[in-house]
């Protein structure tokens, strides 16, 4: 009990001493100081600096001790003053220079001492030397260009002369206004020349320096400076810059204005585009097939002379077949009495053709209500082709087509609108054949109309054609339309072999999108060699010249226009081409080639008439009689313009 | 303007003329003239100068091996080896040399020379065993030997009768080699760094030593002006 009671006082008596009073201070050993640099300015001597820690509320003192190596013995800084505050110097009889010093501090008070961490230092690699002194900074007057010579002296403790210290210089210069310096490296040299001063400005000027391994200075005071004016030198020369140079752009200006023309057609040479005339690319894009054909029709159709027809060069294929075997192509030329004509041609035997003149089918057509002639002409189109008489059949058709409606926009749906700049120089061929006899019906839709095809035209020509039943329509068949109105003889075969017809239907469209210039959607287009009619000659025999690529006419083929002249229609391959044989072979094939190459693979027993339009078909050659053969020389320039109408000659 | 650039291109044209007829006999006269006094203050002076940059080179290899190699080093490999490396193990310690300036100035020319070339020479063959870039440490020693060559010539020009520093006092390294090579991962490391320290101390010795003596020896060389 006793001894619980005296530990207990001694307790509370520890914790009278220890506690701290009431004002809160609390004595405690010192914080820790910590050493922050040590410089030396020459490689001479050195100072070091430290910062104390917390001083625990009681004096505390500090002291610095240091070691160098190779030695054990411990030396204390013999000068705290020199340097200032919390500060040792080391004068050069303590400073060893590529000798390693360990440095520590320590703070004492009453209650303790506290040891900072050691440092470890090299006095050669310390060196920060002062600023130079004495800058001085002058303007040199170079002629007109006035220049500043910046001039200084190393500062006065740095022993440059004896080589013990090498210094390198820097200096930087702004203008008054500026926040950006403009430094300059002036190595060991102690002048240094600025140019390219703005005239008139007040510049300042700095310098520092380090030693060759060390660091940087501080900036030394900064040295003021004014730039004289020297302007008006500038001036003048800058005027006579100014002029020389208006004079010389007045000159280019002139020479250029002068030559524009043919800087023009030299920089920028014409392009050739799509020429139809009257025909309207905005109206089209409007994509109203209303306004594009009635602008069509109006437009400059049908034209009314003769003298027109350089521009709108209608080609037709015409296929003609006499006696059952022969595919006349004929190139239509006239296009006025297309329609009349047509219609005054059904007594024509020879004719069968149907010419996909536009002028004809517009001029019928136009004045025709077109969805009731629609669905009669298809009925008509139908049974007629059925019809056993060739004439006959061919007749109706031909009235048909004349009389038929142009438009069927359910059918042709897309394709209607697409028709009118279709027409290009291609040759469509559209087969019929009867499947009794050879003989070949060959519409040739040659035509090439801008405007004075009506688009429904074709297209409701095609769905005469066209099956009542559905039938996908391959893209591959051929339709040959042949001119209107020209007293044709008549392909015997009527019969139009259903199938064909109808894939011609599809297949004009197709093909007549094909070559469409104004980049309208074709869907099905195939470019392939074609052949157009040429004319139509005595025999009725209808001459195709085959067309290289888009434009143009075979350059071989007119010497072969008087050798060879007819084509039978071998068959329809899958190229949509229609594969024709020269008469030679004529003999072989009595009658149609009961062929069942439809494309699309609908082979009803149709004897297609296949005129081959390319080049490497050996059997088939087309002859193609130019009607006129300054017609043929406008297609063959190259350009895409589908205003090429050829009227066939009339009979 | 013009007639100044007239006037100007006028004097270039006689200056450039008066130089040509008259270059072959000043150049014959300074020949005469200078050419044999001036000869070996000329080639000494281009020979320190030579030296002098040589030596700022191999400083700055040095200090670019070690800079390489302390940043491979962990912060704590590089507290201790800061503290290791206060015992001295350079190897060139057993030279003695001047350790600030006034010992420094207070030796001749020639006894710096001859200090300089000491310690290069101790350099030159261990300096192969220094670590760091390959690229690096293989232009090292070449370039000591060059050095050393170098501060032989100087040595040469320069002696005039003095007595000369035997060369045998230069010890042979071999024992610091084969102690190099027997020591375990710690020990290299801390080895490693010792080397490059010393050989960066040693060569900034060099060349406070060199230039110290070039500009003693002509003062108008780069130090005073």
């Amino acid at each position: 009990m006793k001894e619980v009671m005296e530990e207990a006082v001694l307790l509370f008596l520890l914790l009278v001493i220890y506690t701290p009073d009431a004002q809160g201070t609390r004595y405690s050993p010192p914080g820790k100081p910590e050493l922050t640099r040590c410089r030396s300015p020459e490689k001479e001597t050195f100072t070091c600096w430290w910062k104390p820690g917390s001083d625990g509320g009681l004096p505390t003192t500090h002291a610095l001790y240091y070691r160098k190596e190779n030695s054990d013995t411990i030396y204390e800084c013999s000068d705290y003053h020199t340097a200032g505050e919390n500060s040792c110097f080391f004068n050069k009889n303590d400073t060893s220079i590529w000798v390693n010093y360990n440095i520590t501090v320590v703070a004492s008070n009453a209650l303790g001492s506290t040891f900072s961490d050691p440092v470890d230092i090299d006095v050669v690699y310390i060196v920060k030397p002062n600023p130079p002194e004495k800058v001085t900074v002058t303007v040199m007057e170079l002629k007109e260009w006035p220049f500043l010579r910046v001039s200084w002296e190393p500062p006065h403790k740095a022993d440059t002369r004896s080589g013990w210290i090498t210094l390198i210089y820097e200096l930087r210069v702004k203008l008054e206004g500026d926040d950006e310096w403009e430094m300059h490296l002036a190595g060991q040299q102690k002048l240094f020349n600025i140019f390219s001063l703005r005239s008139g400005g007040t510049y300042h000027v700095q310098v520092r320096c380090k030693p060759d391994h060390g660091f940087w200075s501080e900036w030394s005071s900064t040295s003021h400076i004014e730039i004289p004016d020297y302007l008006h030198r500038e001036k003048s020369m800058w005027i006579l810059i100014a002029v020389f140079s208006a004079f010389i752009f007045l000159i280019l200006t002139w020479s250029l204005h002068m030559s524009s023309h043919s800087l023009k057609h030299c920089i920028l040479p014409p392009v050739p585009g799509p020429k139809i005339k009257g025909f309207d690319k905005q109206l089209l894009k409007n994509g109203k097939s209303e306004d594009l054909l009635r602008v069509l029709v109006v437009s400059d159709f049908p034209p009314t002379t003769p003298s027109n027809y350089e521009d709108m060069l209608v080609e037709y294929l015409e296929v003609y077949v006499p006696q059952e075997q022969e595919v006349l192509l004929e190139e239509s030329k006239d296009l006025h009495d297309s329609c009349l004509k047509f219609e005054g041609s059904t007594s024509d035997n020879d004719s069968g053709r149907v010419s996909c003149d536009s002028h004809t089918l517009l001029m019928d057509k136009c004045g025709e209500a077109k969805e009731e002639g629609r669905q009669t002409d298809q009925e008509d189109s139908t049974t007629e082709a059925e019809a056993q008489g060739q004439q006959k059949d061919w007749d109706q058709d031909t009235l048909m087509y004349a009389n038929g409606d142009i438009l069927s926009p359910e059918k042709s749906s897309g394709r209607v609108k697409t028709w009118p700049s279709v027409f290009s120089p291609l040759p469509q061929y559209t087969l019929s054949l009867p499947d009794q006899t050879s003989s070949l019906e060959m519409a040739k839709q040659h035509c090439y109309s801008d405007s004075l095809f009506c688009p429904g035209s074709t297209s409701s020509y095609l769905t005469h054609l066209g099956n009542n039943d559905n039938e996908t329509l391959g893209p591959g068949s051929w339709e040959i339309c042949l001119s209107n109105r020209q007293p044709y003889s008549h392909i015997p075969q009527m019969q139009t072999c259903q199938q064909v017809r109808s894939h011609s239907d599809v297949n004009i469209s197709t093909i007549a999108r094909k070559q469409e210039p104004a980049g309208l959607p074709l869907p099905f287009f195939r470019p392939t060699a074609y052949v157009e009619v040429q004319r139509f000659d005595e025999e009725d025999m209808v001459v195709l010249q085959s067309i290289v690529s888009d434009h143009g006419f075979h350059e071989g083929f007119p010497q072969m226009l008087q050798q060879e002249d007819y084509s039978k229609v071998k068959g329809v391959d899958s190229n949509n081409m229609l594969l024709l044989q020269t008469e030679a072979m004529k003999e072989d094939g009595d009658g149609c080639r009961c062929q069942d190459q439809v494309t699309n693979g609908v082979t009803e027993s149709s004897c297609t008439l296949s005129i081959s339009t390319t080049p490497h078909k050996p059997t088939a050659h087309i002859h193609t009689v130019v009607s006129t053969q300054d017609e043929m020389a406008q297609p063959a320039s190259g350009y895409v313009d589908t205003a090429t109408i050829f009227t066939l000659p009339t009979y | 303007m013009i007639s100044d650039s007239w006037s100007l291109s006028l004097s270039v044209f006689l200056s450039l003329s008066l130089t040509c007829l008259c270059l072959p006999v000043v150049i014959l006269l300074s020949v005469l003239c200078l050419g044999v006094s001036s000869q070996p203050i000329t080639d000494s002076q281009y020979l320190f100068s030579i030296a002098v940059s040589r030596v700022q080179n191999l400083h700055l290899l040095a200090q670019r091996l070690f800079s390489n190699f302390e940043s491979t080093l962990q912060t704590d490999d590089q507290h201790q080896l800061n503290k290791i490396f206060l015992q001295d193990f350079c190897n060139s310690d057993y030279i003695i040399s001047p350790i600030d300036k006034h010992e420094t100035q207070r030796s001749s020319v020639l006894k710096l020379l001859s200090i300089s070339y000491r310690l290069v020479e101790s350099w030159e063959f261990s300096s192969r065993s220094l670590t760091g870039g390959s690229a690096l440490r293989n232009q090292i020693s070449p370039r000591l030997s060059e050095l050393k060559t170098g501060i032989q010539m100087l040595i040469t020009a320069n002696q005039d009768g003095a007595e000369m520093f035997p060369d045998s006092t230069a010890l042979q390294l071999a024992p610091y080699g084969n102690f190099y090579q027997s020591l375990g991962d710690d020990e290299l490391l801390r080895r490693n760094y010792e080397l490059l320290a010393c050989f960066k101390k040693d060569m900034h010795k060099v060349e406070t030593y060199l230039t110290v003596a070039k500009c003693r020896f002509s003062p108008e060389m780069n130090c005073t002006l």
